[in-house]
């Protein structure tokens, strides 16, 4: 590939983080900031007896186990995360392609030698592979500091922490299964986000009212037109259960990637973001 | 053609909502595509939004 090409795509990519960094990045470090707070806080209450006892406790919880093997559990302190993240990443689709005809900067982009296409892919690609790092950044911070608070009361108060390295390695594996929830999550609502950013595009005013409202008219014109509700037993079935925006194991990742429904729905995303990348020159 | 469906924004909304819900009633058609939650493997806990009933009924009598 062209090295002008991918020079302008990463600036391109390096624009969408800066314009979004409270999305991308304040977001999850105050997240990482209060989670450790309020775990500190907690903490304060215990009596040291009890702490020194679940010291050695995690010191030995997971033995025999391998860091892939111990991973999983540490997906629950990834949760919060996550649930800020897809919430972020519908704040950042709503706004994706508004934001700049209404400060008017689109003139400005326009001007420049980027094509729409590329404008929208780098945003797209943005989203779903350049965000989670910053999330998973925040979560390895919080990790990190978690275990040497954890080391320094374990070293201070006589206890065996060696047992903590090997967890220490399993949260650290753990950071691959968030990116791969986070991306799979992205790839599986894919026409969630392509009807964001198509009404984005769209929208003179209140883009969120437009992709509400006409999520409303389609379904109820599917029904009237052909009898048949394809639309809400879609979105249904990418909706209903929070287990599918979660991989809990390696072995899931090429499984939940590559499927029939995953891949028909990146199809169906893709038609809108198509629309999307059209819409793009109506600027007004 | 091109000209009609990009002469103005509404024009191009609708052509694309149209191809949207074409391809989705044809693949639910060829397929009898219901509407199904995936179910994915998860041993370490279980929350399924389409039975919320059963999930908080089932925390209750564990409470009990």
């Amino acid at each position: 590939m062209d090295k002008f090409v991918l020079l302008q795509f990463y600036a391109l990519v390096k624009r969408e983080v800066l314009e979004n960094r409270n999305l991308f990045v304040a977001a999850p470090a105050v997240l990482a900031l209060l989670m450790l707070v309020a775990a500190i806080w907690v903490v304060s209450f215990l009596p040291d007896d009890r702490l020194v006892s679940f010291v050695e406790y995690l010191g030995v919880l997971f033995d025999g186990l391998s860091p892939t093997e111990m991973a999983p559990f540490f997906m629950v302190v990834a949760i919060p995360f996550l649930i800020v993240f897809y919430v972020c990443c519908l704040a950042y689709s709503l706004n994706a392609l508004y934001q700049d005809r209404r400060d008017m900067s689109i003139y400005f982009w326009q001007s420049m030698p980027v094509s729409n296409l590329k404008t929208v892919l780098s945003k797209v690609f943005t989203l779903a592979l350049v965000a989670p790092l910053f999330y998973i950044a925040s979560i390895f911070v919080f990790y990190l500091f978690a275990m040497i608070g954890l080391i320094i009361f374990g070293v201070t108060n006589d206890v065996d922490v060696a047992g903590l390295g090997w967890m220490f390695l399993a949260s650290v594996a753990s950071l691959f299964l968030v990116y791969f929830s986070a991306l799979s999550a992205t790839l599986w609502l894919f026409p969630t986000l392509g009807w964001l950013l198509l009404f984005s595009a769209f929208a003179r005013k209140t883009p969120l009212l437009w992709a509400v409202g006409a999520f409303i008219l389609v379904g109820f014109l599917e029904g009237f037109v052909f009898g048949t509700q394809y639309l809400g037993n879609f979105i249904q079935s990418r909706t209903g259960n929070f287990n599918q925006y979660l991989i809990m194991s390696f072995g899931d990742v090429f499984d939940r990637l590559f499927n029939y429904d995953m891949l028909f729905g990146v199809f169906m995303g893709s038609i809108l973001i198509a629309g999307a990348v059209l819409m793009r020159r109506f600027t007004d | 053609m091109k000209n009609r469906i990009l002469r103005n924004r509404y024009s191009l909304l609708l052509v694309t909502l149209t191809i949207y819900m074409a391809v989705m009633v044809v693949e639910g058609a060829a397929t009898g595509r219901k509407a199904q939650v995936m179910d994915f493997e998860n041993p370490f806990f279980d929350l399924n939004l389409n039975n919320i009933d059963g999930f908080i009924e089932r925390n209750i009598e564990v409470e009990y």
